[in-house]
């Protein structure tokens, strides 16, 4: 008698250590998309930055077209980018494109003075930060999950939970993985 | 030295000393039993529940109790839009809501951040140290806040508080009743009890609530190097909080509310202005903090 109550416990001890393995990918697998959706929020805030950067910059920087209609061409191409890959590298150019800008109006004192340029300077950097720990978050998030697939005993349950290895985030430029740059 | 390992040994730390809370628990029940027989037991359930209602209020509550004891003041984006992106990037850094940000009208650079769970968070700065911080310095001190808030160290420190204070007054209780008739119980209830089983119980049930006591300061210093780790974890620059520590290394004032009852929250100790032995301090020493973050530096 109580060795069947024994094999009994046992069973229901394994069923349950089963469902948490398995919901535990589940949950890693939503947690990437969640991290996905959070990226692409913040690629979308920073995409409606940009027209009125460039309107700012243009007043006081005409010369400038050759930067302004890289960045313009960049913002375009992140727009319509729809894979990991393809974002990810517009991403990439964007924010190349950006710094150009950036690096640019130190030039134009006057521009840099005023009280335009000063409130989007803010809301850039903001959003650089943001840009940036959202692909951050993404990518711990991406980690979590194939280490979960990778490891026994969460690796049984890969095919019922129905999730797979995902790619990391990659930025082409090698500074995006590295600290936000903080600018005040 | 590498923020993900800092963390587990961190955790792993606090865990243990969270166990040996539970020991010390266990030990003081076997000290009742043998001192007192099945009639101390009764006593068990009440301090704890006694114990339990005083501190559940005040976790449950810890918000709105902090915020008023500290005279925080709430802000809202429009009142200082740089501080409210820099809550809300690190937000998006540790995959939390953006919490209730408050401001504590004091020139001694300090924060806190408490709540019961992420969604009733609250993170409050001392108008001192936003005027002595840079953004990254404040980036660092932000990303500690929030790493207490995604480490529930609102609850780990309710549950320390906890079983403290239930042992505290076990033992109170137990030596009130050992010096007003005690032992009159004792030999009627037990005539063949172990003569060093009695000492030794004697002597659990008089050090316990010390014991308790520095076990719970031991947790927060634990959970203080975590949140440190963490914070590296969110912003991936170890230089900014690091500098930040540095600042309030130099600095000589103290937040004005020196109450003992919420010093373990501040980011630094608002106690620590005399030399207080490290034993009873609620948070590491600065300077032992300001290492590992630089040991840090080198890797992250």
């Amino acid at each position: 008698m109580s060795v069947v109550i024994l094999i009994l416990a046992a069973v229901v001890i394994i069923a349950l250590l089963a469902v948490m393995f398995r919901n535990n990918l589940v949950k890693a697998n939503i947690s990437v998309d969640e991290a996905w959706a959070q990226i692409e929020v913040q690629l979308k805030r920073r995409s409606d930055l940009i027209p009125n950067l460039v309107e700012t910059v243009k007043g006081y920087a005409a010369h400038e077209s050759g930067t302004l209609e890289a960045l313009v061409a960049a913002r375009a191409k992140s727009t319509s980018a729809s894979t990991l890959g393809e974002t990810a590298a517009a991403d990439g150019q964007l924010t190349q494109a950006l710094r150009g800008l950036l690096a640019v109006t130190e030039n134009y004192p006057d521009l840099k003075a005023s009280t335009n340029f000063l409130a989007l300077q803010e809301e850039l950097s903001t959003t650089e930060n943001k840009v940036s720990f959202a692909r951050q978050f993404y990518n711990d998030n991406v980690r979590k999950l194939n280490t979960a697939i990778g490891t026994f005993p969460s690796s049984i349950f890969v095919g019922s939970a129905k999730v797979a290895v995902r790619a990391f985030y990659e930025v082409e430029n090698p500074q995006d993985r590295e600290v936000p740059q903080v600018k005040f | 030295m590498d923020f993900r390992k800092l963390q587990s040994a961190n955790k792993i730390k606090s865990a243990q000393l969270l166990f040996g809370m539970a020991i010390l628990m266990s030990l003081v029940v076997w000290a009742l039993l043998t001192y007192f027989g099945n009639v101390g037991i009764g006593v068990v359930p009440f301090a704890v529940g006694i114990a339990l209602l005083s501190v559940w209020g005040s976790y449950w509550a810890s918000d709105t109790i902090v915020l008023t004891m500290t005279g925080a003041r709430l802000i809202t984006e429009s009142d200082n839009k740089q501080l409210y992106d820099l809550v809300s990037e690190i937000c998006i850094a540790a995959g939390l809501p953006v919490p209730k940000i408050a401001i504590v009208e004091d020139s001694a650079p300090n924060a806190f951040a408490t709540g019961r769970n992420q969604d009733h968070a609250v993170i409050a700065f001392t108008t001192g140290i936003l005027q002595v911080m840079d953004r990254e310095e404040l980036q660092g001190v932000t990303a500690h806040e929030l790493a207490h808030v995604a480490n529930r160290d609102t609850l780990v420190s309710a549950i320390a508080a906890t079983t403290a204070g239930a042992l505290a007054l076990l033992s109170d209780f137990m030596i009130r009743i050992m010096f007003f008739g005690g032992g009159n119980r004792r030999n009627s209830n037990d005539n063949n009890q172990n003569p060093i089983a009695l000492i030794a119980s004697l002597l659990i049930l008089i050090l316990a609530p010390l014991a308790a006591l520095l076990l719970r300061l031991a947790i927060s210093r634990k959970r203080e190097a975590l949140a440190d780790a963490t914070a590296v974890a969110f912003t991936r620059n170890p230089s900014g909080l690091r500098r930040a520590l540095e600042v309030l290394d130099r600095d000589s004032t103290v937040v004005h509310q020196r109450s003992n009852a919420i010093a373990h929250i501040w980011i630094e100790s608002p106690l620590d202005g005399s030399k207080t032995s490290r034993l009873f301090s609620t948070h590491p020493p600065l300077s032992e903090r300001i290492a590992t973050l630089k040991a840090m530096e080198g890797t992250s």
